[in-house]
């Protein structure tokens, strides 16, 4: 072999090692490196001969196999092979500005999912998720009483000595506190000033230590401030101290409550809020607290009035927090009970104080989550129409030696900056969403004030946007890499389908199934709310009005002067203009308790069993007025109501068919003599009325006694039936109340129509939201649909130009294109179909007399699923029927 | 690419070897590739750079600015082919300057403890 013949050979050699090396260096040094080894093979030969030039060649692919694979490894040579994303999205953005139909369109669905996804996120976030304000607030529990066999109570409030027991023990339980609503706060800033009605909790003085809150101004209470006798000091909570003018000196101010001095000593931070439990009252917002007036030590052990509060050593299971309050319990059981069986349970504070809403939040963020996954894949199949408008531009472009990567790259780049735009844009939208919920939303919903959109939640919404575009352009891209022009050039005569044509027929199936799974659980939450909205409380709510009047007892220390008040009152009421009637009562229907409870025993009633604690019956009792029963709307069933004229020595009860069913199963209840264990009299049963629901529009609650309310109950709410719009009845109530006592304010009013709303409103809210979910969904469902057709129509229209110029008639033809959607949907149905039964677990908390798997609604959801889809398939279909078959094939 | 600034020039050091010697070169003037790596082993470095690792420490050079691409031209030690020739920066001549003075310091170190022999002057 010649010397040249061997350089030559050398050079092959050594170009074929340059392919080792990345692209970008190859241009950059490839030639260099070359040339280097070649003069290296010259020297080598000169010096040592074929052998030496033989051993460069090993030498020169050890070399070039390192250092290839070390500049590939690069992370800088790696960060400039992945390509300029300045550019990139530049290119993107001048692309999507040139259709600025397609980017509205599709940034303005995704805004609108998104900015829908996020305020459900933020509120399943606030409610559900974030801890409450407080130091360490896993470790706080309400302790609540279980009667068991004692009486049908299993969720009562404690006594003041249970709290005191707790305290003691001080191992796993490290605090406890006890908490009590007033009923009746009138609060004026100073003797003779304008009152205004508040809302106070008194409490243990360890409350906002056991909370770990420390107040913004001031100081909280003492240990020893509590019981009788000492000064009288109240907290302000921020919102109410803002109310009242945000003055900073207040603190060691004198206010007036109830008419007696009380000394501000602090004003909590803006943070704080505590709602306390309904079943220690209805929940509500507090504007100050107040220590409890008797020790409670002084407190009947046998009477629960307080909610129990305790902080559980840092850290404790809730196992270890169960074990030491049954351990409590016991001995309250043994000590107060006789051993009879009552039990002390700890409930997680928070778990306690959203267990009412927490089915609806459930259901919701699940919706949102389904949501979510349906822009996906509507985005995703989007997009993929749009790839397929490009297929020519892609295919010219990847034969002309663009990389797959860019491609690939550029694709999901504009998935992901179109996802970024709809999530920034829905988080916006959702700043304003959030509001209109809170609007929305009942005054007492756990931790409502905690609804907004913060930084976090922004960012999450704007994360999850780009997130889910890039996923959705991830099947476009990997088809995009796929096109190439030989499968372009081989299918010119399908323009427009191929490939991608099965992808987004997948995605208008999994579209499909996923609507079908939201449409159903959104009917069944209607229908649900439906029902409950045609469901009997016991009430006439239509055209009546209702406010609260507190008779306190520093103004009216003997019941009798309250009573002539509130005698005085009635009379005012009744005579008002368009007023038809009057009266009052201690609890307005709906409001979820009672504030008092009775045991009711009758004896010698035929449906005593004999055993003397199971013919004891507890009850709600509440006192009501004379003419209660005909304002409000009850139903009578028997005997009478209570009469206009009252005897003092005379005490009267009308019970419901509950009572009436269980003492007396024949009837004939009236004129019976009761016992109550409130009171030492007997009293006479003058009627039998069904119950005015307390609790639920749908479903009874415990029995119900009504007594008269001149037993001394107060305060009031004054109902009045009326034939004008209920709420314009206000200023005419508040002067007549003014006119007869000015220092008395009138306070919550609200209309029967409106009580009932808010009992509902969990329902509303969630049946509300689904269903504009599930609309959403549908329409996305229907787009895609309509997409898929018209293109299908468009790719088949020689094929069926060539059909009707054979003489298909149109029916045909019709048939043949509906049935490619309609086998879509049919296939969408049948996948979705199992997804009905995972959403239907999710969303059984907020259904109340529907059945999850009613098949009425599913099947009517279904068709109207198919009837819409059809619908929309049937727009396109007939665009192939304007085909001129005659035209269309002479281009060809 | 600024190698202005001190800071910058003590995050380059140490430089790896290969840096010091093709900065060494081409402060003595321009030379191409394989040149740089005569001239290595004509220093008596024991293992002399491979054609691959030259190439791949010029383009990182390059790109961090001590060096740059001279024209191609004519090698009159190559029978006269054309070459591609390299030329040290200002920024390279400082970063070189600072490793070499690093360098003093520590070979003055090694003699101070005994490990070089004391000055032969």
């Amino acid at each position: 072999m010649t010397r040249n013949r061997m350089l030559n050979l050398s050079e092959r050699w050594f170009r074929l090692l340059r392919r080792l090396y990345p692209p970008d260096f190859r241009d950059e040094m490839g030639d260099a490196v070359v040339e280097a080894y070649m003069d290296r093979a010259c020297d080598a030969l000169k010096t040592g001969g074929r052998i030496r030039l033989i051993a460069l060649w090993g030498g020169a692919l050890v070399d070039s196999l390192r250092n290839g694979a070390a500049e590939r490894a690069r992370p800088a040579a790696l960060w400039r092979r992945a390509g300029n994303w300045g550019r990139d999205v530049e290119m993107v953005r001048r692309r999507l500005s040139r259709s600025p139909i397609f980017a509205g369109t599709t940034i303005g669905t995704l805004t609108i999912g998104l900015g829908m996804f996020a305020v459900v996120y933020t509120a399943v976030q606030k409610v559900l998720i974030d801890p409450m304000p407080y130091k360490d607030p896993g470790d706080l529990y309400y302790v609540w009483r279980d009667y068991g066999p004692i009486t049908d109570l299993k969720r009562g409030s404690l006594a003041g000595t249970d709290i005191l027991e707790m305290q003691k023990t001080n191992v796993v339980i490290q605090d406890a506190a006890g908490l009590q609503p007033l009923l009746g706060g009138v609060f004026a800033l100073r003797e003779g000033a304008d009152p205004m009605e508040i809302a106070v909790t008194r409490t243990s003085p360890n409350l906002f230590d056991l909370l770990g809150v420390a107040p913004a101004l001031g100081r909280s209470f003492a240990p020893d401030e509590i019981g009788q006798g000492r000064d009288q000091v109240m907290v302000l909570t921020s919102h109410f101290w803002n109310r009242l003018g945000a003055d900073p000196g207040i603190v060691g101010k004198e206010v007036r409550l109830q008419g007696r001095p009380f000394t501000v000593i602090g004003v909590l931070p803006p943070d704080f809020t505590f709602v306390r439990d309904e079943a220690a009252a209805p929940p509500q917002r507090v504007d100050a607290y107040i220590p409890l007036e008797v020790n409670l030590a002084d407190t009947n052990p046998k009477e629960g009035r307080y909610a129990g509060l305790i902080r559980a050593r840092r850290g404790a299971s809730p196992g270890a927090v169960a074990a030491a309050v049954n351990a409590v319990g016991r001995v309250i059981d043994a000590r107060d009970f006789n051993g009879r069986g009552l039990k002390l349970y700890p409930a997680g504070l928070k778990a306690d104080v959203i267990s009412r809403i927490r089915p609806a939040l459930v259901a919701l963020g699940a919706a949102g989550l389904v949501l979510v996954v349906m822009l996906m894949v509507n985005l995703a199949s989007v997009l993929l129409a749009r790839g397929a408008q490009r297929e020519h531009e892609v295919a010219v472009s990847r034969a002309l030696g663009a990389n797959t990567a860019a491609i690939v790259r550029s694709t999901l780049l504009e998935g992901g900056l179109l996802g970024l735009a709809g999530g920034a844009l829905g988080a916006l939208g959702a700043l304003w969403g959030a509001r209109a919920l809170v609007a929305l939303v009942p005054l007492d919903l756990p931790r409502r004030e905690a609804i907004a959109i913060d930084w976090r939640i922004g960012a999450g919404v704007i994360a999850v946007g780009a997130l889910l575009g890039v996923l959705a352009a991830a099947a476009p891209a990997v088809w995009a890499a796929r096109t190439s022009l030989s499968s372009l050039l081989a299918g010119s005569a399908v323009r427009g389908g191929g490939g991608q044509g099965r992808w987004r027929r997948g995605m208008i199936v999994a579209q499909v199934a996923l609507s079908l799974v939201l449409l159903s659980s959104g009917a069944l939450v209607m229908r649900s709310f439906e029902r409950l909205l045609r469901a009997d409380p016991g009430f006439r709510s239509d055209g009546v009005f209702t406010v609260r009047v507190r008779t306190p007892p520093e103004f009216y220390p003997r019941t009798d002067d309250a009573i002539a008040f509130q005698d005085r009152v009635q009379r005012a009421l009744d005579a008002l203009p368009s007023v038809t009637g009057a009266s009052a009562a201690s609890v307005l229907p709906l409001m979820a308790t009672a504030f008092t409870k009775t045991t009711v025993t009758v004896p010698g009633a035929p449906g005593n069993t004999g055993d003397v604690e199971g013919d004891k019956l507890l009850t709600d009792m509440i006192g009501v007025r004379a003419k209660y029963i005909e304002v409000m709307g009850l139903r009578l069933l028997a005997g009478r109501t209570f009469e206009e004229f009252r005897q003092n020595d005379k005490t009267e009860a009308i019970i419901d068919a509950a009572i009436a069913r269980r003492f007396f199963p024949e009837g004939n209840a009236v004129g019976a003599n009761i016992r109550l264990d409130s009171d030492e009299r007997p009293f006479t049963v003058i009627g039998v009325v069904d119950q005015a629901r307390l609790y639920d529009v749908h479903a009874d609650g415990r029995p119900q006694i009504l007594v008269r309310a001149e037993l001394g109950f107060r305060p009031l709410y004054f109902v009045m039936r009326t034939t004008r719009e209920p709420h314009s009845l206000l200023p005419e109530v508040q002067s007549a109340v003014h006119r007869i006592d000015p220092r008395i304010p009138v306070s919550d009013a609200r209309s029967m129509d409106d009580i009932v709303q808010a009992s509902l409103s969990p329902q509303a809210i969630g049946g509300a939201v689904i269903s504009a979910f599930a609309v959403g969904a549908l329409l996305l469902a229907a787009m895609g649909l309509f997409g898929v057709v018209s293109g299908s129509v468009t790719r088949r229209r020689h094929e069926l130009a060539v059909r009707l110029a054979l003489g298909a008639d149109h029916g045909r033809v019709l048939r043949l294109v509906l049935k490619e959607g309609a086998l879509l949907v049919m296939a969408g149905l049948l996948i979705g179909a199992p997804g009905i039964y995972i959403a239907n677990r999710l969303i059984h908390g907020l259904l109340v007399g529907v059945s999850p798997s009613d098949p009425f609604t599913l099947l009517a959801t279904a068709l109207g699923l198919l009837l819409v889809t059809m619908t929309t398939c049937y727009v396109p279909a007939r665009r192939a029927l304007r085909i001129e078959p005659a035209q269309l094939l002479r281009h060809e | 690419m600024g190698v202005d600034r001190n800071r910058d020039i003590d995050k380059l050091l140490p430089l790896r070897r290969i840096e010091f010697h093709i900065l060494l070169s081409l402060a003595s003037g321009e030379r191409h590739g394989y040149g740089i790596i005569q001239d290595i082993g004509a220093r008596g470095e024991t293992s002399v750079p491979d054609v691959g690792t030259m190439y791949r420490a010029l383009a990182r050079m390059v790109e961090a600015g001590l060096i740059e691409a001279a024209d191609r031209r004519l090698a009159p030690d190559r029978g006269d082919e054309r070459r591609n020739y390299y030329r040290i920066t200002s920024a390279g001549r400082r970063v070189a300057r600072a490793e070499a003075q690093r360098l003093e310091l520590l070979t003055r170190a090694a003699r101070l403890g005994g490990l070089l022999p004391k000055e032969v002057k």
